[in-house]
């Protein structure tokens, strides 16, 4: 079944006084196994080499293919068009600077992120010696952290979250999700209290309304619900220490997802 | 972290946010399991008008209803004042959110919007409920019944569906943001809660049918 597939793409280039945001069609003959990544790239060989799109792996490991289809933020190369109907709309992601038609800037915003939650092992300002054995670390735990790890920054998440929508300022399910591998690895030396001071507030953990749409999207599908779960749990059992009674503390934070291997 | 930590070069080590938030998630609970009491003991005049007397006396007597009335209805404006701090009471925050949800076309997110106005509902409504019940005490089917066939019945209509409706996405919510409920439980849970909303809301509407077809003589 080879459609005819009608593609409306959301054109401006905000760097161009004289662009406005528009929609444009195109048409292309689908094909077996055709991607959306395939689609737009034969729409930009051949109908129009100005189309702003951006890929490099085109197998769903560098993020920088992610767009809204059909309402819903997807990685390009990672939706095939039979899966789709024969008219599709896309559109950049939402919540990142526009770069022009579908692409978006995701990185400025995860580097900055990423240092506000200081994304990476804290140990204790020592010194590094070239020479002394690698740390070993549990094969289970290394799991649980690669886990995490495969990330790959597409910012389908941010795109898909409400809350990030209305206060931009909000870390989103990534960031949290940073930071609960830091807080899984032995190597980092942060206390819980550190880790308070990062999303111990309305922009981290407490910002997140369990709208569950980043957990949705996640073309990788990393466990964001859980980590969102466990993290927020954790901070809010931490704030309330000395307000609560201590057995009733203990109790809530056991109830329900844990990390498995954590050794803290 | 923000602008005035850094100038001022100490680390913020307040808790308050995770204890708002804690409280909200805390008294979200209490009014839930409130609910589901009130809603078992009102629906009692189903089985007998007279053991629905019985219950009411007894809260009386022991002055629960003189004063676990009123501390529920703090307990409501409580709960109200700490989720209010995530409602789009401002107008882009509104527009975005709606904009966003006709976007992506997705459940949880559009139960969201839901819960901001049902939240609104239940804050005047069953203000109003509550009031009207607690300054005409004793409770008694007779006189709730006499209440409900002279129109009020309209009021409860409302309030009815949009409690449970609160009640319900608030219990599913506070599941998965506390990760009591993880990703392998959440499709299960999501349809016990529904189950569990369609049962409450089909208990009061046999309820308020049995008001209305009490006999107020008798
Ligand atoms: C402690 C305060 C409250 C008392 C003593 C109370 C008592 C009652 C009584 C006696 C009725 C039967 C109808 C009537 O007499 O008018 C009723 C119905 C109802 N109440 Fe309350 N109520 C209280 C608080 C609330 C709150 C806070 C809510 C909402 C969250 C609520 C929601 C409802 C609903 C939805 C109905 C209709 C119930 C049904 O159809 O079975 N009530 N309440
Ligand atoms: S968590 Fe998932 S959706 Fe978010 S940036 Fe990483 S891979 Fe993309
Ligand atoms: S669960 Fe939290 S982070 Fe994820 S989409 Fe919802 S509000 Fe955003
Ligand atoms: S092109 Fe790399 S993820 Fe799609």
């Amino acid at each position: 079944m080879n459609r005819m597939l009608t593609l409306n793409i959301f054109r401006y280039n905000p760097l161009d006084p004289d662009s406005t945001p528009r929609m444009q069609t195109f048409t292309v003959q689908e094909y077996d196994s055709m991607t959306l990544f395939i689609a737009l790239t034969q729409i930009r060989d051949e109908k129009d080499p100005t189309l702003k799109v951006d890929f490099c792996c085109r197998a769903g490991i560098c993020g920088s293919c992610a767009m809204v289809i059909n309402g819903r933020p997807g990685l390009a190369c990672h939706t095939q068009t039979k899966d789709l109907p024969a008219e599709i709309t896309l559109h950049p992601l939402p919540f990142f600077q526009l770069l022009g038609d579908l692409s978006v800037d995701t990185g400025s915003w995860f580097r900055k992120t990423g240092l506000q939650i200081e994304a990476w092992c804290h140990s204790d300002d020592k010194a590094f010696d070239p020479t002394a054995e690698e740390m070993r670390m549990d094969n289970d735990l290394a799991n649980e952290i690669f886990e995490l790890d495969r990330c790959i920054e597409c910012g389908c998440c941010m795109a898909a979250c409400g809350t990030a929508r209305m206060r931009t300022d909000f870390l989103g399910a990534v960031s949290i999700m940073r930071v609960a591998r830091f807080y899984l690895d032995p190597r980092d030396k942060r206390s819980e209290d550190d880790y308070y001071e990062v999303i111990g507030n309305d922009q981290g953990v407490f910002g997140c309304m369990g709208l569950l749409a980043c957990e949705d999207v996640c073309p990788k599908g990393i466990p964001l619900q859980d980590q969102l779960g466990i993290m927020r749990r954790m901070m809010a059992m931490h704030s309330v220490k000395g307000v609560l009674p201590r057995p009733l503390i203990e109790t809530i934070k056991k109830k329900g997802c844990c990390h498995a291997h954590a050794q803290s | 972290m923000n602008a005035s930590t850094i100038t001022l070069h100490v680390p913020q080590r307040s808790k308050i946010a995770g204890r708002m938030d804690f409280f909200q998630m805390a008294s979200g609970v209490l009014l839930i399991l409130f609910l589901w009491a009130h809603m078992l003991l009102v629906s009692s005049v189903i089985l007998s008008p007279s053991l629905m007397n019985g219950i009411a006396w007894f809260f009386e007597a022991t002055y629960m209803a003189q004063i676990g009335g009123p501390a529920i209805f703090v307990l409501m404006v409580v709960h109200f004042i700490l989720a209010a701090r995530k409602m789009p009471f401002k107008q882009d925050e509104w527009k975005t959110f709606r904009v966003h949800a006709r976007m992506l076309q997705h459940k949880d997110t559009t139960m969201w919007l839901v819960q901001v106005i049902s939240a609104i509902l239940i804050l005047v409504l069953g203000a109003v409920h509550m009031f009207v019940v607690l300054t005409d005490l004793p409770i008694t089917a007779a006189k709730s019944a006499a209440r409900i066939q002279s129109g009020w019945l309209y009021l409860y209509l409302v309030l009815l569906p949009m409690a449970e409706l609160h009640v319900g996405v608030g219990f599913y919510r506070i599941g998965v943001k506390y990760g009591f409920v993880g990703r392998s439980k959440r499709k299960w849970f999501q349809k016990t809660e529904n189950v569990m909303m369609i049962g409450f809301i089909t208990i009061g509407l046999l309820t308020l049918v049995r008001f209305m077809l009490l006999n107020i003589q008798g």
